[in-house]
């Protein structure tokens, strides 16, 4: 009866999110399918209360902000100044200028939680400039891809907060723990390049005209803003002053100032950041609240104990329980997005996890890493389609350019696993 | 009657914007607060009050944008014809599950103020109030949907067709 239950819903709701059926609204409607035939609950009022608790929390505030901060910046010139203070200094490794592409994501990771964000911001810049100077498109748009999906790893991030409130782990801890795998995946990233570079020499366009290294440093001056604005919101985490919630008031003030100064800021568009962050956390929003009352019948149903129960029998190990995870996700990845696929699964996966003696800030790292992976992976990928958009080329080209960024994230997964310390480590230092 | 309808949504977008920098004002008040020592209560809940309301507020305008996000994958498939029907379909449904969102939503507030439900934080206000954004947004949200499948029915566009092809820059 329970194994036809489960098999019910699931069906239920691949049928509806098939249908084309808003993804926040399938999660409803499977919610109350499974509250109204199996549960004896009074379903309506408990919908009500359940979608109102958790799109009033505290912690969940950071996210709108976040968003926010990102739609500031999107529409200040950070990116193009971006661009000038890292070029000339990136002239002498082998690959120049497409490292711009790694360096700029990860730094502006650092100031956004959101991937797409992050690729079309970098993106809109360093691709037109690339293509002007004549370095091969195919190696600067997969650069690109895999770089953006930085977003996401490097706090502050969406989906960690996503999934700090449906595990109830500290989003701060996630943040940090986020710190040093987003560095190194940076640097495999970037490592990438070099190899490129060496093995068709003949490729990469000549260098830019030279600089003197003071040059080069006033150059740099770029820079300080976007630094600035780092400081302001990972110091503040890090060094425990302020919540995740607060460091993205820090943000989003930091970011109205420093366009304020730099110029872009005037009343039109303060209304459209602001109108365009209302927006996407709308969408946000709904999948989240959909998700809080599919959560909560699929407690009463007993999905979550029955699929641990299940996953125990066939007595994998816990290295074999994340690759299945690992597969698993990536399958799902194709046809549904990032934080879909988080809230969907967490809640349902977490006695699972737990039973595996995983830790829950290590398992967040995890998801994150794999949701990247699932971000450049076609049909269904949003930073591919950010790239669609800016290039105008095909989705299957793209995901062709980004696959050698997609195996260096596998080796990061595995990576992270076999030295869980490279994402335990720094958050074992916070007060 | 469209026109009213849409001007009904974007006076809930702007109210929606005005809750997200209340929810911004009353974070950083709460610093300030923490750090000049003064006695301000509840800061906490506003701003969860404030992006609940932001959120729901948001709903229609955002639906009529096209940025509430859905698997298009299986649909793209198919032909014209069944691509109408499975729209009819989509929208009769969602027009049905707004409803009975919107209707719980009263519900809620009409229970939280017959019973004097107050926050537990140290806000301690009574919860009908912020819980009217919620109705309020709903209700739009059911009202949205119903527009969007009438004017199926009528042939005309209710979603805004956006000419840059923007995406959605979510996660």
């Amino acid at each position: 009866m329970e194994a036809f239950v489960t098999l019910f819903l699931i069906v239920a709701m691949f049928a509806l999110l098939g249908s084309g059926l808003w993804i926040g609204l399938s999660l409803l409607g499977v919610a109350l399918i499974a509250m109204e035939f199996f549960t004896q609950r009074p379903v309506g009022d408990s919908m009500a209360l359940t979608i109102w608790g958790s799109t009033s929390s505290w912690t969940l505030t950071a996210l709108p902000l976040f968003l926010w901060m990102g739609e500031i910046l999107f529409r200040s010139k950070l990116s193009s100044d971006m661009f000038r203070g890292l070029a000339p200094w990136l002239n002498k490794l082998p690959g120049r200028l497409l490292h711009t592409n790694v360096i700029g994501c990860t730094i502006f990771a650092a100031v956004s939680g959101s991937s797409a964000a992050t690729c079309a911001t970098i993106g809109k810049i360093t691709l037109p400039e690339l293509k002007k100077r004549g370095y091969p498109e195919d190696i600067s748009i997969g650069t690109l891809a895999g770089a953006g999906t930085l977003g996401l790893l490097i706090p502050p991030s969406i989906i960690m907060i996503v999934y700090g409130v449906a595990a109830n782990v500290s989003i701060a801890k996630l943040f940090i723990a986020g710190v040093i795998p987003g560095i190194l995946l940076a640097m495999l990233f970037s490592g990438y390049i070099i190899v490129w570079a060496l093995m068709n020499p003949g490729k990469v366009p000549a260098a830019d005209a030279r600089m003197s290294f003071k040059q080069k440093l006033y150059e740099s001056r770029h820079l300080i803003p976007v630094v600035t604005l780092i400081a302001l919101v990972l110091g503040s985490i890090y060094s425990g002053i302020a919540t995740a919630t607060e460091a993205a008031a820090f943000g989003v003030a930091g970011s109205l100032l420093l366009s304020k100064i730099e110029g872009s800021l005037n009343w039109q568009s303060f209304k459209e950041g602001l109108i365009a962050g209302c927006r996407v956390y709308c969408m946000i929003g709904l999948i989240l609240a959909g998700a809080a009352f599919l959560t909560l019948a699929m407690g009463f149903v007993g999905l979550p104990r029955q699929l641990a129960e299940w996953i125990g029998v066939l007595n994998l190990s816990p290295f074999g329980l994340i690759m299945l995870l690992m597969v698993f996700f990536i399958i799902l990845g194709c046809f549904l997005d990032g934080i879909s696929m988080v809230v969907l699964t967490v809640a349902v996966l977490l006695p699972t996890v737990q039973a595996a003696n995983l830790d829950l800030i290590w398992f967040g790292i995890f998801i994150v890493l794999v949701v990247e992976m699932a971000q450049i992976t076609p049909p269904v990928g949003f930073n591919l389609f950010v790239i669609q958009g800016l290039t105008k080329h095909d989705i299957v080209r793209i995901a062709r350019n980004a696959f050698p960024l997609f195996v260096l994230m596998m080796v990061a997964v595995l990576g992270t696993y076999f030295f869980q310390d490279i994402v335990l480590w720094l958050p074992r230092q916070m007060g | 009657m469209h026109s009213i309808l849409n001007r009904f949504y974007q006076a809930l977008m702007a109210l929606a914007c005005l809750s997200m920098l209340a929810a911004f004002g009353s974070i950083l008040l709460g610093v300030a607060a923490r750090e000049m020592r003064w006695d301000i209560q509840g800061l906490d809940a506003y701003a969860g009050y404030s992006i609940a309301a932001a959120l729901f507020l948001a709903l229609p305008s955002t639906l009529r944008q096209g940025d509430h996000i859905r698997v298009t994958l299986l649909m793209a498939k198919l032909s014209a014809k069944v691509q109408n029907v499975l729209e009819h379909l989509c929208l009769a449904m969602a027009t049905g599950v707004t409803a009975y969102v919107a209707w719980y939503a009263c519900r809620l507030v009409l229970v939280s103020y017959t019973t004097h439900d107050v926050s537990p934080g140290a806000d301690a206000s009574p919860l009908w109030i912020p819980q009217l954004t919620m109705a309020l947004g709903c209700i739009g949200f059911f009202i949205s949907f119903l527009h969007a499948w009438i004017a199926r029915f009528q042939g005309s566009e209710f979603f805004v067709v956006n000419a840059s092809g923007e995406m959605a820059r979510t996660e």
